[in-house]
């Protein structure tokens, strides 16, 4: 908790340097987010930013929607036409049982390549303001399990959301377009 | 380890962060709680720690002194990712008040992400929905006093007033716990306002958004007949992190024993 | 529910498959009007295809009016932007109340489009509005009728889509939480999805919905009056209105045509709870589209309109006069304000009607209120310096509003039905030598046969309970010095110890 007061507090001192590099005000790279991938690796969530982005978000236990929600983001890039340049990152609500060592369990079982696959951990403070950020809804229940929306956002090299869909299950053709647009993958 | 050092930070942030004004906090008790918002979708009560609860929202006098030390939120430079167009739109200018928004009434048209950043300033946070519904619970003589029908007439009596007339100021009649302005005054932002998982068209019994709402399902009403309470999640559930309304203000709350 | 759910899991099983076929959509717009009856590409009744042309934006209008008819021969894009307002506004002379409209008015705006069109929907909800508000139109074909695409904050804007694929008039209302309680504030409207043809030309269209109110004040208690959820819950509404204000159908607001004319009323009711035996006093309906849909019923004296639901009923009229629209659960009508007026000009017509008329006496002023007299009389009474031309004054006001509906604004009553007040034996005997059952008779009401003038009577008389002593003692005064009635003086106090007597067993007759 202690850690978002820190980042919300010092997000004013935080703007202006964001200011300097002209990251525009619709941005959701300006929240100052710090994210953990599956190998370890710490970085602030602007520093995706240069290229698109496919972003949800998921929690490990889940056995129901939030597999569907990792194949719906593969079938994504897959049916835009592979582009390489786009990133996919999935991000847990449950900070308390995805470790690192969880998540790369989880990456390896769903086989997502990490050269453009990244599962990532917020500190516990920091998760209800990425998913206000990115629109997401979640609930955590007594039993540990989490009730919550499915959204898939499409973000541009400047963080910027493009598309959004909340269609899982199979791909949402216009969504599919958007990406297509943006990344720039075989037709 | 990590924890001292955290709050080393704090401290020393409290020079850069602190607030002018000495924002009043009174202690909560906690405990069981019967939320019209059951925590696993069926009857279990909430579990509510210890907290400590600001007694009065946040003015606009106030959040213009947060404005004027933090000019990031000001509503000409706040980025639109934490704030929609009418952030702080009543006030005649990006720091000044003006004659449509008094220094005593309750500060409305912020969202969210600035609600945040404004507590954080208080080194608080915004109370989560359970302790803000179980403060309001309260009248001036008990803790729960929802089964009174004069307490739901209150409320209620308030959703019937229109919103064309000025805000009153805030310094309503204290409820047991020392606290004002819970209930007729304004709406106000909760921590966790987005996992007020309520479906979107209300009628849906069987939770027809189980699957958009993974796992229980949309969590279903209980003691449909305190439709005030609902109303107020029906609201709070509309709302996106960087929306600002008319009515929506807020107040801040802290963890018990971790005031500076 | 859970079919959907298997639907779903299924296709993620084949989400693979489905996924690699990226097939574009095949759908391409066609050019040029295509004919009403071309085959749907969809093959979904009621679908012809893709939309043509520019863009139309929808004609609204608030009622009684209608929008034009439609005449388009091919399936258009429809743009319709409606703006959710809380808004006081009168419900009945002197009262106020808090509606939530859609559009401003209550009913909302009437919403015209032609069957095959694709409608895009803008739902506005004002910076202004406490509450967050969806919409449920019974036209649209899809999971909460757009409910749940249209969930809108406070300052805030929701679109969806729908094509209107079956014809007929729609209701449209609020479904958010608590949904009864949106509805009762006056959150309920209609669309009408016109056939691909048409509609038979008529000479006037209006617009007439239907609602139940709940006020925690009791019918026409003066001042702001607030919704009361028990009443609702109980169904025990304080008003049921046409056009959500009494007096919205009345005086210079009643609707007109011309005797000979085609009239065409689509008639709703938004509820939340009654269902209405929707009537019009003097005529007959040529034709009813029950529940607004295709089957034409003719000859139709009253018919039934459930709450949700709406009819289209049409008839020519042939006398002129006045014609008074009701919920035929006739206590509604005359006690609860389910009451419009039709007025139909022209010459008279003997051979078809030659009788005595009842004319527009209904409620005939209350369109414009004008209870300046009562105030006067209010303040002079308080200050203690009432005169009895006060008392008259504002008697007579009260009096049009609340006994002329039975009595008549002459005071001679209806033949056999309500007795007269005008000349009236009976008022004069009482007056004369027992004024406490004279008073007896706003307050407690009259049951059972009287006699007047030499005219048996057996009706029911409710207490005017609304009425304060003030009132009372004003509108007594006012009777006892008109038509020739033998003058006198009712006061407050009088009024204030016979109100304090239980009430009289049953039977008029002293």
């Amino acid at each position: 908790m202690n850690r978002l007061l820190l980042l919300l507090c010092t997000l004013c001192l935080a703007l202006p340097l964001h200011a300097a590099d002209a990251l525009p005000g619709d941005s959701v790279y300006q929240l100052p987010v710090t994210l953990t991938d599956q190998a370890g690796h710490a970085a602030p969530l602007a520093a995706r930013r240069g290229q698109p982005q496919l972003v949800s978000m998921f929690y490990a236990s889940c056995t129901m929607v939030c597999p569907m929600i990792i194949e719906t983001m593969k079938a994504t890039r897959h049916a835009a036409g592979d582009p390489a340049a786009l990133k996919l990152l999935a991000v847990s609500f449950d900070p308390a049982r995805d470790s690192v060592a969880r998540l790369a369990d989880y990456a390896g079982r769903h086989q997502l390549d990490p050269r453009w696959w990244t599962l990532a951990r917020a500190e516990p403070a920091e998760v209800r303001p990425l998913a206000a950020l990115l629109g997401v809804q979640y609930r955590q229940l007594p039993d540990g399990d989490f009730n919550h929306s499915s959204v898939l956002l499409l973000l541009d090299a400047d963080g910027r959301v493009v598309a959004r869909s909340t269609i899982i299950g199979r791909t949402d053709p216009d969504f599919v377009a958007a990406v297509r647009r943006l990344a720039g993958g075989r037709p | 380890m990590r924890r001292r050092a955290i709050a080393a930070a704090l401290l020393a942030l409290a020079v850069a962060c602190a607030t002018a004004s000495a924002a009043e906090y009174v202690p909560m008790p906690g405990g069981r709680f019967a939320s019209v918002l059951p925590a696993d979708g069926k009857t279990a009560p909430a579990q509510v720690a210890p907290f400590a609860l600001r007694t009065e929202p946040v003015t606009n006098a106030e959040f213009l002194a947060f404005v004027r030390r933090h000019p990031a939120w000001r509503r000409d430079r706040v980025p639109t990712v934490f704030a929609d167009g009418r952030y702080l739109s009543q006030w005649a200018g990006p720091d000044t008040l003006g004659a449509d928004a008094l220094p005593a009434q309750p500060v409305t048209r912020v969202s969210w992400f600035a609600a945040q950043a404004y507590c954080a300033s208080e080194h608080a946070r915004l109370p989560s929905w359970y302790e803000w519904e179980m403060a309001a619970a309260a009248d001036a003589t008990r803790a729960d006093a929802r089964s009174d029908p004069a307490w739901r007439e209150r409320v209620l009596d308030w959703y019937s007033r229109p919103s064309g007339h000025a805000l009153p100021a805030i310094g309503g009649p204290p409820d047991l716990h020392g606290v004002r302005d819970l209930n007729g005054l304004v709406w106000e932002w909760v921590d966790d306002f987005n996992a007020l998982l309520v479906g979107s068209d209300s009628r849906d019994q069987d939770g027809a958004d189980k699957l958009k709402f993974c796992g229980a399902g949309a969590i279903s009403m209980e003691q449909k007949e305190n439709y005030a309470t609902l109303m107020r999640i029906a609201m709070l559930s509309s709302l996106k992190a960087t929306d600002t309304t008319a009515n929506l203000g807020f107040r801040c709350a802290r963890p018990i024993g971790e005031t500076p | 529910m859970s079919t959907l759910l298997r639907t779903l899991l299924a296709t993620a099983s084949a989400l693979a498959i489905a996924a690699c076929s990226g097939k574009p959509d095949a759908a391409t717009p066609t050019t040029g009007a295509a004919p009403p009856q071309a085959a749907a590409q969809s093959g979904i009744p009621g679908d012809f295809g893709p939309p043509q042309g520019a863009p139309i934006h929808a004609v609204l209008t608030s009622p009684p009016n209608v929008p034009p008819p439609i005449h388009r021969n091919y399936p258009a894009k429809v743009i319709v932007d409606l703006e959710v307002i809380e808004k006081e506004m009168p419900i009945s002379e002197g009262v106020t109340y808090t509606y939530w409209t859609f559009g401003g008015t209550v009913p909302g705006s009437f919403i015209r489009v032609r069957q095959g069109d694709t409608v895009e929907f803008h739902l506005k909800n004002s910076p202004d509005s406490k509450m967050p508000h969806n919409i449920d139109l019974h036209g649209v074909t899809g999971p909460g009728g757009g409910a749940a695409s249209s969930f809108t904050a406070p300052g805030h804007e929701s679109q969806f889509t729908f094509k209107a694929l079956n014809q007929g008039v729609y209701v449209y209302h609020c479904a958010t939480a608590p949904v009864g309680m949106h509805i009762a504030n006056g959150m309920y409207g209609l669309i009408l999805v016109e056939p691909p043809e048409g509609m038979p030309k008529v000479d006037h269209e209006y617009y007439v919905m239907q609602g139940d109110f709940y006020t925690v004040g009791k019918y026409r208690e003066k001042g702001h009056q607030a919704f009361d959820m028990d009443k609702a819950i109980d169904e025990k509404p304080t008003y049921v209105l046409f056009n959500g204000h009494e007096g919205a159908l009345t005086g210079d607001k009643a609707l007109t045509a011309k005797v000979g004319e085609t009239v065409r009323l689509f008639v709703g009711n938004g509820g939340p709870n009654l269902v209405s035996s929707f009537h019009v006093i003097g005529e007959i309906f040529d034709t009813v589209r029950q529940e607004g849909g295709t089957v034409e019923q003719h000859n139709v004296q009253t018919t039934l309109i459930p709450s949700g639901g709406a009819a289209m009923v049409e008839f020519r009229t042939q006398v002129p006069g006045s014609y008074v629209l009701v919920d035929h659960s006739i206590f509604r009508a005359f006690n609860k304000g389910a009451l419009g007026i039709l007025k139909v000009d022209g010459p008279e017509n003997k051979a078809i009607y030659s009788g005595k008329e009842v004319d527009s006496v209904y409620l005939g002023d209350r369109a414009e209120p004008n209870l300046h007299a009562v105030a006067t009389a209010a303040k002079a009474n308080a200050a203690g310096t009432l005169s009895k031309d006060d008392q008259i004054a504002a008697g007579k006001q009260l009096f049009t509003g609340t006994c002329s509906v039975c009595h008549q604004a002459n005071g001679a009553g209806l033949p056999s039905v309500f007795p007269p007040l005008a000349k009236s034996d009976y008022v004069a005997k009482l007056a004369g030598k027992d004024k406490d059952a004279l008073i007896a008779i706003p307050l407690h009401g009259l049951n059972g046969k009287v006699t007047v003038n030499g005219v048996e009577y057996d009706s029911v008389m409710p207490p005017m309970t609304q009425l304060t002593d003030d009132e009372v003692a004003n509108i007594l005064t006012y009777v006892l010095n008109s038509w020739d009635n033998p003058g006198g003086q009712v006061t407050k106090d009088e009024v204030t110890k016979v109100r304090a007597t239980p009430a009289p067993a049953a039977g008029g007759e002293h």
